[in-house]
């Protein structure tokens, strides 16, 4: 019996001993961020960082939107997830974000309003808000006096020297601006005429490019290409670079893109993820992306703050109409991408 | 104890496990995945409702299957070209380079150390406007201007593929000269058979089954070649693959991807065997 009753005890100490062990490992200190590859340099969540020394922040890295819904939707571990606008509806429908406690978040009044209805669905806030830029023409001023239209994208003169962005949404939606259209009520027939543009469109692009960086920014310095369709980040490199560049304002109004943050459903770590989505709009953290990646950030204070003339420039922040004049990307249906997307393929192939 | 049979099935044992895990099931969830009716998340539930969509929109989409056409025949180009440019290489390390033969060997493979991405970067370097080659032509005054053609076209990929596949297309050929009995050739030579007769009529022949699989190892992968048209291809160079890519990053649809990779994996698997029967291989050999 005494030999029994010790192995009861050794069993249940094992047992305590291996409780403890796996509640450490589910402390409320660790964090694994579904991030885009650049956004885990620490630079990019330094006041997290200097808060919580101790909690251990790991990436999984997306390398798309697409990705990154897929690797959520296939059970990814990840607390917090990184998307950009056009893919909000998604999470929401397939239960896999947790609604935003903005109560909790200490620089939440320092994000405009217009940013904080990006992050929204049927009144309640899923998504914070983070990087954002704009999508507009980026001109060789050299070769082109200058652009006033979305349409100069298919505009032969230009022949061989144009790049468009290898997406067939924001095809669409340069095709819904020039014709005037509602991009998130596009019928059949539109997308028909859509197709049969872009294949036109097709002979006088010198490439679709795919990375701002690496892809379309080495071809704008060397020459070939003298219009693209383009980020503010590009202009801005260019512009430091001393080249001969300017960014449109067309008629048509920019367009822009939002990064957007959610918590995953499944977090055990929701308030530390709370706290590491809000000191992403703290002022260092912020400030980083239009100092290192020349994006901008919805820290109001930040932004005001930008004194370089270059980011001044390439963020239009020298006019207040600015953003008022721009086409935020709007949420689209599964439907819709699908539809996109195929078109895209089709222009691609022919 | 195991018998010699039983310590041969036990060993097969672990790159058998290694094949179906690895290989075969990823390649049935895949055939699975290509009848789903529409993309979401995967569970096994929904792997087991079939439908023909997908398949059906590859049928009504006749650009989607025209570009697997022109993928079929620039594939056929580079490996042709990859062969045809490694049979000199593999013939002088086995027939020339005697016992330096292992040095030129590494020699050979020393620029497949080096990053795949590296070296495909290296090609837009050459082929670009400001690259080397329209460099040189300038200079040289035989052009006014850069040939555009050069970089982002079909010609560009067909190039880089054949520079990146031909180190790699010696080896097979290399391994098939090897193995030619050398007493054929000396046999030959005392019926009187010059060089060049003895190389058509009897190490050509021998090496076919080399030549072959060399064919078919550069083919093969390069119908569904993606990377290398990203790169370098431009809106013209396009190629089969890319369209897989595309819908599998950055559209999210893999129910189509999928269906357009087993489209794909049974049209190149089609030719294939089209192809080994007419070249008949135990013919030519015999």
């Amino acid at each position: 019996m005494p030999a029994r009753f010790g192995l009861a005890r050794k069993t249940l100490v094992i047992l305590a001993g291996s409780m403890l062990l796996l509640a450490a490992c589910a402390a409320p200190n660790k964090l694994l961020v579904l991030e885009w590859s650049g956004y885990e340099e620490e630079d990019f969540w330094t006041d997290f960082k200097s808060a919580n020394p101790e909690a251990a922040v790991t990436f999984e890295i997306g390398s798309s939107d697409a990705d990154v819904l897929g690797k959520m939707e296939a059970g990814s571990q990840a607390d917090v997830f990184h998307f950009y606008t056009g893919w909000q509806q998604f999470y929401v429908d397939a239960g896999l974000v947790k609604e935003i406690d903005t109560s909790k978040l200490t620089n939440w009044d320092k994000v405009p309003e217009s940013f904080k209805e990006l992050g929204q669905i049927d009144g309640k806030q899923y998504y914070i808000p983070w990087d954002w830029g704009f999508s507009s023409i980026l001109y060789n001023t050299d070769e082109v006096a200058s652009v006033e239209s979305w349409d100069v994208l298919l505009d032969e003169t230009y022949a061989g020297h144009i790049s468009m962005w290898d997406d067939g949404p924001s095809a669409v939606a340069v095709s819904s601006y020039i014709h005037g259209w509602d991009e998130t009520a596009i019928t059949d027939e539109q997308l028909a005429q859509i197709e049969q543009e872009w294949k036109e469109q097709k002979d006088l692009n010198f490439k679709y490019w795919v990375d701002e960086y690496a892809d379309l920014c080495p071809d704008v310095e060397s020459g070939d290409i003298w219009i693209a369709y383009a980020w503010q980040g590009c202009y801005a490199d260019r512009l430091y670079a001393g080249q001969a560049v300017a960014y449109a304002n067309p008629v048509e109004g920019r367009n822009s893109w939002v990064g957007l943050y959610g918590i995953s459903a499944k977090t055990a770590n929701y308030d530390l993820a709370l706290e590491f989505l809000d000191l992403k709009l703290a002022t260092l953290t912020c400030s980083n992306l239009p100092n290192l990646f020349y994006y901008g950030c919805p820290n109001q204070e930040v932004m005001d703050a930008i004194e370089d003339p270059v980011l001044i420039e390439a963020f239009g922040l020298d006019d207040p109409s600015i953003l008022a004049n721009t086409n935020f990307t709007p949420p689209v249906t599964d439907a819709q991408r699908e539809a996109w997307t195929e078109m895209w393929a089709n222009v691609k192939a022919d | 104890m195991l018998g010699r049979r039983g310590s041969l099935r036990f060993l097969a044992v672990p790159p058998f496990a290694w094949l179906i895990l690895l290989f075969v099931a990823p390649l049935l969830i895949a055939i699975l995945i290509s009848f789903r009716g529409e993309r979401g998340p995967v569970d096994f539930g929904s792997l087991l409702q079939l439908s023909t969509l997908q398949y059906e929109k590859i049928v009504d989409s006749p650009l989607w299957v025209r570009l697997l056409g022109i993928s079929a025949v620039m594939a056929l180009i580079v490996a042709i070209g990859a062969t045809l440019l490694a049979f000199p290489i593999a013939y002088f390390l086995a027939f020339r380079a005697r016992e330096r033969a292992p040095v030129f060997l590494i020699l050979l493979l020393v620029p497949a150390a080096t990053s795949f991405l590296m070296r495909v970067m290296a090609w837009k370097l050459l082929l670009g406007s400001s690259g080397a080659i329209n460099s040189f032509l300038l200079w040289t005054g035989l052009i006014q201007e850069p040939i555009g053609l050069l970089l982002y076209s079909q010609a560009a990929v067909v190039i880089t593929l054949i520079y990146v596949w031909t180190p790699f297309a010696a080896l097979p050929i290399y391994g098939a000269l090897q193995r030619i009995d050398r007493s054929h050739l000396e046999a030959a030579a005392d019926l009187g058979s010059g060089p060049w007769s003895r190389f058509w009529r009897v190490t050509v022949p021998l090496s076919l089954p080399g030549v072959l699989a060399t064919f078919f190892m550069v083919f093969i992968p390069t119908v569904g070649e993606y990377v290398t048209p990203f790169l370098v291809g431009g809106t013209d160079g396009i190629m089969y693959g890319n369209l897989i890519q595309d819908f599998f990053t950055r559209a999210g649809n893999w129910p189509l991807g999928s269906a357009l990779a087993v489209i794909m994996l049974v049209i190149t698997l089609a030719l294939v065997a089209i192809a080994l029967r007419v070249v008949n291989l135990r013919r030519v050999v015999a």
